[in-house]
């Protein structure tokens, strides 16, 4: 909403400069958004907030403006009716008073259209309304200043000075002012004479009744729509104009016939018009609540104290009336053009608005703490935590995807998933059912920004169907790619990273999560590993295959994906730790190194050790793994460097080797390795 | 035993040794348990009683050379070894190390915010982020059709009746009230989603951080006193802040808050559009009809709640200058916090 300084001087008297003015606007809940100096005026751009329909005026406004700056409203002339003036000529019907509580027509006869006189113009210029002619002109300027929409019609156009209030027939058309065909429904409230419809009530007139330059007669309309049927009515035309905004809102009642009278008395003044007739249908009062507000609640709320005297001036000030019952209770009435107010708590808000904010003090309240419980969100912050100590970086992507980036995964959920009803943009079609797709894209980006190695990971939901509510499951998506450049003390290493990277990644996070039974099973003939944790499936890893890497534009670089039901993870996660003594004897480690069949897993020789159960051997550890010359092809070198200790007293070389000789035997019979 | 063969052979062997084990080695020979000193000493016993007395002596000069020597060629080993050391390292080299990986700056934001008011006795709390239209909209006094619910324009979802993508986190403010009895004290952060087209500062998802208490006696000035130690805390103890009247549906009496411009301390600049101050977050005392919804008693209770948009936080205190940024999870950006 625009109004300039000098309008709303029209009104109030103004004593402090527009700066000021402004910050007062402001600070009082009229959020200036900008001052501009022109034409010799300062115009203000206020954000005004959807409950305050009266704000949409110039005399609103300046009603405010009286109440914090103390100044008086200026007083207005009333205006006179004409004498001679008759109702009979306008037949006037509203089919539903819900729909329409008030109608007023007015008949002007003898009008001289034409440009506006000069000020009217740039007045309306200023507070950003295109001037049209004198007619118009008037009836958008008691609009800005009263916040009246008014409709005028040129008379001789209209069917039988007739004006039917009505729902529109399903499938009427009409061609409004902006020059377009609109096809009506019953949703929409239209004004008809006796033959045809004339306008979309409260929203827009027709072409064909409007005021032209060849108008002589004018009929005006002054009226107050259902805001519900003027809203619902222009969102299904796709249609918003000043009127309708207001409409929408809320107009009010009791200052129709006065914003009727007003343009009546501006044509009669700049066009020449003469008022021959004047007629209204329906209720002209609004319902006024009186609410009782006890002084002790406003101390209560607000923790300010403010005497008696101030908060009947300020609600004074705004036109509320204000009677004391009691010592501390005051009986307020509200005006007709406050029906947002209906709550003491309303009231408070009045009465501290105008005191000002800033007086309010500042204290504390009394906390009363509870036991807090670190649940959910401090497990996967420490997920986060390990993760970033991993060398990941954590990515945000969104929840809302395209279906097609969905079909075609080998990872992840390929549900049918949820879709938006309104979505702004294909890309926001569904909700997504993984994080994968998100992830890949992320790489994609990077790569392409040349970046050598890429190490991301996301904790977001994925969104599925369920029967009665849909389901959101908490999930931890990774993704490596490239090679991280190491500098180390013998020279520089790319370190190209592999499937095995990512399963490093997670056994970490595994272990530090206090989860110990899993397990990485690949398929035979497929690239996916799926992740099992007591012996359920809690997710799955994989390469991203060739053509997920050309649907996402990737060349020439392997990306590995993993993700995972964090939901399903944090659920068996145990946290607590249990204190083990460390060993205070030292052991004895041994080497074996051997070469073994290329196709035998390395997993199961470690399921070896744990299920043979050496007595003293502490563990087993991968300490190399090659192939090459010195090997022979088809087979793979090892050394497992084993470990013997005991909690009770320092092992002996002589005790160890039996055991260790029967290890050896042990691999040598299951697997047939050979040793080197 | 010829003493002196003794000593000719100590300086030959304390010439070979170049290594701590290698003196280790040499200490066992001399003075170990079956050492040459020990050997000597054994003979004691053997002698008279003069040749006792003067060979004791030998014995005892010969044991005290070889630990002060001993001592001098461990101090020589050591210093060489440092010398050694320093003439391979060039500490101009970068640090070798395994890069560590960083926190989203908007899970950054977040932990930051939650734990000021985790601190100040608030619990955390976290909602589903696809609600019912009840709780995102009717329960938070926000009519279904009326203008007041434009600033909250919403993703519906197919085949769930009145389901919808919250475009708020107040619905938390629902549910914990529903399922928990005053006194509460939460904050709730999250992901939230309105049809905004995308631009440098709009974008269909992102995150907020709601807060709210309810008790016994609630007033608009603790509302104030808990919002600056928030603001002051994230900001920075110098900055001035306002309480301005606004309209939220949610809440009576409203305020947006704002706080003097980080950038310009209030002079006004392009960042705070020439005003001098930055809206951070709105806020205000519940609504009675919000209270009503849940069931509890507005005449006995009062509370406050407050909510803010995480992205806009951090955007003023990193100065990130594009909201698209947190979403195109450039490695570039994302290392810098």
């Amino acid at each position: 909403m625009k109004v300039t300084y000098n309008w709303l001087k029209d009104f109030v008297e103004i004593k402090i400069p527009p700066r000021d003015l402004a910050n007062k606007l402001t600070m009082s809940g009229l959020e200036v958004i900008s001052l501009e100096e022109k034409g010799g005026d300062f115009i203000f751009e206020i954000e005004i907030t959807s409950n305050r329909p009266d704000w949409l005026s110039v005399v609103g406004i300046a009603r405010e403006v009286a109440a914090i700056t103390g100044a008086k409203l200026k007083k207005q002339k009333s205006l006179s009716l004409t004498k001679n003036r008759k109702a009979k000529d306008i037949a006037l019907a509203i089919e539903d008073k819900s729909d329409c509580p008030l109608y007023t027509a007015r008949i002007i006869r003898n009008v001289k259209v034409a440009p506006s006189a000069s000020w009217l113009k740039s007045r309306l210029e200023l507070v950003g309304c295109r001037s049209v002619n004198n007619i118009v002109d008037i009836t958008n300027y008691v609009l800005f200043e009263l916040g009246e929409p008014l409709h005028a019609f040129d008379l001789d156009k209209l069917n039988k000075e007739r004006i039917v209030v009505r729902r529109a027939h399903p499938g009427e058309k009409i061609t409004t002012i902006d020059g377009i065909q609109r096809v009506l429904s019953k949703e929409q409230l239209v004004i008809a004479d006796g033959i045809k419809t004339v306008a979309i009530a409260g929203v827009m007139g027709a072409k064909d009744s409007e005021v032209s330059i060849n108008t002589k007669n004018v009929l005006l309309e002054a009226a107050v729509f259902n805001p519900l049927i003027v809203r619902r009515g222009r969102q299904a035309l796709g249609l918003q104009s000043e009127a309708s905004y207001r409409f929408e809102r809320g107009v009010d009642i009791e200052a129709v016939e006065r914003a009727s009278l007003r343009a009546a008395e501006l044509i009669k003044e700049y066009a020449s018009g003469e008022e021959i007739a004047f007629k209204a249908v329906g209720l002209s009062k609004a319902k006024s609540r009186i609410i009782n507000l006890d002084v002790a609640d406003v101390t209560r709320i607000l923790g300010l104290n403010i005497p008696v005297a101030k908060i009947k001036k300020n609600l004074s000030g705004l036109g509320f009336g204000v009677k004391s019952k009691s010592k501390n209770t005051l009986a307020v009435s509200t005006p007709s053009f406050r029906q947002d107010v209906s709550l003491k708590e309303d009231l408070i808000e009045e009465v501290s608005r105008i005191f000002g904010y800033e007086r309010i003090p500042v204290s504390l309240p009394a906390i009363k703490s509870c036991v807090s419980i670190r649940g959910k969100r401090g497990l996967v912050s420490e997920v986060k935590n390990i993760l970033t100590g991993l060398g990941l970086s954590e990515v945000a992507t969104y929840s809302l995807t395209d279906r097609a980036s969905l079909a075609g995964l080998e990872l992840g959920f390929s549900n049918e998933p949820i879709e938006i009803l309104n979505p702004l943009s294909q890309e926001q079609e569904v909700l997504r059912t993984t994080l994968i797709p998100g992830l890949t894209s992320v790489v994609a980006f990077n790569l392409n920004q040349k970046q050598e190695y890429i190490p991301i990971f996301e904790v977001a939901n994925v969104y599925l169907r369920d029967t009665n509510h849909p389901k959101e499951e908490l999930m931890l998506g990774l993704a490596l790619s490239g090679a991280q450049p190491v500098l180390l003390n013998n020279g520089a290493l790319k370190d190209e990273v592999s499937l095995l990277n990512l399963k490093g990644m997670l056994e970490t996070l595994f272990s530090r999560l206090g989860i110990k039974d899993y397990e990485f099973n690949s398929t035979l003939g497929s690239e996916i590993v799926e992740i099992y944790a007591q012996r359920n499936k809690i997710g799955s890893m994989s390469r991203l295959s060739n053509s997920g890497c050309a649907k996402s534009n990737i060349k020439n670089k392997n990306v590995f994906l993993a993700e995972l039901s964090l939901d399903k993870v944090l659920s068996i996660a145990c946290t607590d730790k249990k204190f083990i003594s460390p060993p205070r004897y030292p052991g004895i480690t041994r080497d074996i190194s051997f070469i073994l069949k290329e196709d035998i897993s390395v997993k199961d020789i470690l399921k070896l050790f744990k299920q043979t159960g050496v007595p003293l051997l502490q563990s087993v550890r991968i300490a190399d793994y090659y192939k090459g010359k010195q090997i022979p092809s088809g087979f793979k070198g090892l050394t497992l460097t084993c470990f013997y200790s005991s909690v009770e007293r320092t092992l002996k070389e002589d005790e160890i080797q039996p055991l260790h000789t029967q290890f050896c035997e042990r691999l040598t019979k299951e697997f047939g390795v050979k040793m080197r | 035993m010829d003493i002196n063969a003794i000593y000719t052979q100590i300086d030959l062997d304390l010439q070979g040794i170049s290594s701590p084990e290698g003196l280790e080695q040499f200490r066992l020979k001399y003075l170990g348990r079956k050492g040459v000193v020990a050997e000597l000493t054994s003979v004691i016993p053997t002698l008279s009683k003069e040749e006792r007395a003067a060979f004791g002596k030998l014995a005892n000069a010969l044991k005290n050379k070889l630990v002060s020597l001993i001592e001098e060629k461990e101090k020589t080993l050591l210093g060489s070894a440092q010398e050694n050391k320093s003439s391979v390292c060039d500490i101009g080299m970068p640090g070798i190390v395994r890069e560590l990986g960083q926190l989203h700056p908007l899970t950054r934001i977040t932990d930051e915010i939650c734990d000021i008011f985790n601190q100040l006795g608030f619990s955390i709390v976290e909602g589903p982020e696809i609600e019912t239209e009840y709780n995102n909209f009717t329960g938070l006094n926000i009519p279904l059709e009326h203008p007041s619910r434009e600033a909250f324009d919403t993703f519906y979802i197919k085949d769930y009746a009145k389901m919808l993508l919250r475009s708020h986190t107040s619905p938390v403010q629902v549910r914990a009230m529903k399922s928990g009895k005053p006194p509460l004290a939460i904050v709730v952060p999250g992901r939230v989603y309105r049809p905004d087209a995308v631009d440098a500062s709009h974008s269909f998802m992102f995150h907020q951080i709601e807060g709210f208490m309810v008790d016994k006696g609630i007033k608009f000035s603790d509302l104030k006193g808990i919002l600056e130690i928030f603001a002051k805390t994230i900001f920075g103890k110098d900055i001035k802040m306002r309480f301005r009247p606004h309209f939220f549906p949610f809440t009576e009496p409203s305020a947006e808050v704002d706080i003097s411009c980080i950038i310009c301390k209030g002079k006004g600049c392009s960042v705070c559009g020439r005003k001098g101050w930055l809206e951070i977050l709105g806020s205000g005392l519940i609504h009675p009809n919000v209270l009503k919804h849940v069931g509890i008693d507005a005449q006995v209770y009062t509370g406050f709640a407050f909510g803010m948009g995480v992205e806009r936080i951090a955007m003023l205190k990193y100065g990130i200058n594009d909201i698209r940024l947190f979403f195109e999870n450039d490695l570039r950006f994302l290392k810098q916090f």
